[in-house]
């Protein structure tokens, strides 16, 4: 299962290869989703597709390397029920976690998914919701 | 070669009509020609399902007693049309709720009573000696309604506009949201499976057509408003009986910041009567093309910037100037192949029987703009245009001087070529005294939000209210000051209304 991290560094620890370091240490392959930095600090968003323990193990090399983590487990849920397969949502989704299937239904890629929720509002049928567990 | 609707009727009854989805016609024609497949097929059957905002629903409620003569009604607290006889309403698909906004509207208590749901019911009126009562609340059901007819002024659009946004913020439209800076394409319709798109000189099509509308039959009983076929935009009004549909093609929906609609599933079925109307049968998204249109400009002419077709909105991605957009559909191709599929199952079961129109459709008709007597105006004949500017290397003390001399708010700041590159408000200067900063370059606002001459004014209000700002510089295509346009240049208006 994939699990979504999200760092935040300050401004002191943004000038430190600190994801370089980390991926160096686990060997993992870790999928940066989007990164932001400013004059305040920065962000990254990081998909892991690991065993639990691995990914605990990420989240603690982190920790001790002055960068504060919080796991995502937000979730923008694609009711079918509700869905009635326009698509306006599609071109919304940076990601292309919302795409066409071979029919034309939508389907929602939660591993892709940014949590960006431009997709939310816009769906006629309300079919998009954000959950936050 | 010519086929009757009557024959073809026959042989629905026989079993042996051979009926096909518009979409399967595409590939006989393609492959045999309108000749031979105007001879291999009897009906081809159609279907869309979209956002048709010019919908509504006819109800009557029964006499209550003692009985009243409605004068408002509140269905759910959506307001219906009650200016008719006593307990007779329409419920529009786009009258917002009055305590839930944009999230509930007609539409979806058009959804609703399809569903079967309880609707409260409120009513006031004024009384009279045959209708005494004054108030009334009740709830109901669709079956408690005497009529419940779904009756659409204007749906299926033989094809709409695709839509794109050349401005550089966001826009929530009827065409749903469009990204900054043409990030990104919207349409609606079917393409080849569009119902008129089938048969756009109305062989077949016509007062009285018997069609599939939300899961029932229902008919054609009209041109549609803004019926306008030598463009490619004929429209129809349809009725159907309310009661007898399927939510699953009659849905509420809402438009972020726009409003709510209704999504109506409609099909069409085509009587095969010549090899003219095989062909336009045949018709293939690659065949049909649309304007995309620069939904930025707040007009009723907006630019147009290219044709495209419908095979290219349905791959998903669309080329403007150099690069690839991605593209949303407002409506649903899975469910218009859906309703053209189940249209056919029901003439091949016997189910469903054409019928002949009783009266064409007119195909010369145009769609006029509005007759206005009063001039709308434009930023140019309200804006100031002798502006005073300052120069990025200005003092910041120079600045407080200009705001204390003058009685304005705003200072533009402006090149040596005269080309905007910022703003200074005079809070700005508040903000910057006791600090070390000393020139408007270091305080003044670059990203600024701007108007042009030849726009309304009414868009440039919406433009104040939304970025809650007092004033904006008005700048040619060249970014070139041409003057500024504030909040007390709009109340002076007001003033002489």
């Amino acid at each position: 299962m994939t699990r979504k991290v999200l760092l935040r560094y300050t401004t002191q620890k943004a000038t430190e290869p600190i994801l370089a370091s980390v991926i160096k240490e686990t060997g993992l392959l870790l999928n940066i989703l989007y990164a932001e930095f400013s004059t305040r600090g920065g962000e990254i968003l990081l998909a892991i597709d690991a065993p639990d323990k691995e990914v605990d193990r990420v989240i603690g090399l982190f920790e001790r390397k002055g960068v504060e983590v919080r796991e995502i487990k937000r979730a923008i849920q694609l009711d079918r029920d509700s869905c009635f397969d326009c698509g306006a949502c599609l071109s919304l989704c940076p990601t292309g976690a919302l795409h066409f299937t071979a029919d034309r239904s939508v389907e929602l890629d939660e591993d892709k998914c940014i949590y960006c929720e431009l997709c939310v509002p816009s769906c006629p049928a309300r079919a998009l919701k954000l959950s936050k567990f | 070669m010519n086929k009757s609707i009557a024959e073809i009727n026959d042989r629905i009854r026989r079993g042996d009509a051979v009926v096909v989805t518009a979409e399967e016609m595409v590939e006989i024609v393609r492959e045999r020609g309108e000749v031979e497949a105007a001879k291999e097929v009897d009906v081809v059957t159609t279907g869309t399902f979209g956002a048709m905002c010019s919908s509504g629903a006819w109800l009557n409620f029964g006499h209550a007693d003692p009985p009243i003569k409605m004068q408002r009604v509140w269905l759910n607290d959506v307001e219906a049309y009650t200016g008719v006889a006593a307990v007779d309403a329409y419920i529009g698909a786009t009258q917002l709720s009055e305590t839930r906004g944009f999230d509930y509207g007609g539409g979806h208590v058009i959804e609703n009573l399809i569903r079967g749901k309880p609707i409260e019911v409120r009513a006031i009126a004024y009384g009279t000696d045959c209708y005494p009562r004054r108030e009334l609340e009740t709830t109901v059901t669709k079956d408690d309604l005497n009529q419940a007819v779904l009756c659409n002024p204007r749906n299926a659009y033989q094809r709409y506009v695709a839509a794109t946004n050349s401005r550089d913020e966001t826009i929530h439209t009827y065409m749903g949201t469009l990204l900054p800076n043409y990030g990104n394409v919207t349409y609606s319709g079917s393409g080849s499976l569009s119902p008129l798109h089938n048969d756009p000189n109305y062989e077949t099509i016509g007062i009285g057509t018997r069609i599939f509308l939300g899961g029932a039959q229902g008919y054609i009983f009209w041109q549609g408003t803004q019926h306008a076929p030598t463009k490619a935009m004929g429209t129809i009004m349809t009725i159907g009986n309310l009661k007898e549909m399927d939510a699953r093609f009659i849905r509420g929906a809402t438009i972020e910041k726009y409003g709510t609609t209704l999504y109506v599933g409609l099909g069409i079925p085509i009587p095969i009567i010549n090899e003219r109307v095989a062909k336009s049968t045949g018709v293939s998204d690659e065949e049909i093309k649309t304007d995309l249109i620069d939904y930025g400009v707040p007009r009723r002419d907006r630019p147009i910037l290219r044709k495209v077709t419908y095979a290219e909105l349905k791959s998903g991605k669309v080329e403007i100037e150099s690069g690839e957009v991605p593209v949303s559909s407002m409506s649903s191709l899975k469910r218009a192949r859906e309703i053209a599929g189940i249209l056919k199952r029901w003439i091949q079961e016997k189910r469903f029987f054409l019928s002949q129109p009783v009266e064409g459709l007119p195909t010369d008709q145009v769609f006029k703009p509005m007759k206005q007597i009063t001039a709308v105006p434009f930023v140019r004949d309200l804006m100031t245009r002798e502006v005073v500017t300052a120069k990025p290397s200005d003092s910041i003390a120079s600045a407080a001087k200009i705001f204390a001399e003058r009685n304005f708010d705003h200072l533009p700041v402006v090149d040596t070529k005269g080309k905007l590159v910022g703003i200074v408000t005079s809070w700005d200067i508040v903000v910057a005294v006791g600090t070390p900063k000393k020139r408007l370059s270091e305080i003044l606002t670059h990203k600024v939000i701007t108007a042009t001459e030849d726009e309304p004014i009414d868009a440039v209000a919406r433009r104040l209210e939304k970025h809650r700002i007092s004033g904006v510089p008005v700048v040619n295509a060249r970014s070139e000051l041409k003057g500024i346009l504030t909040s007390e240049d709009l109340s002076r208006l007001l003033g002489r209304r």
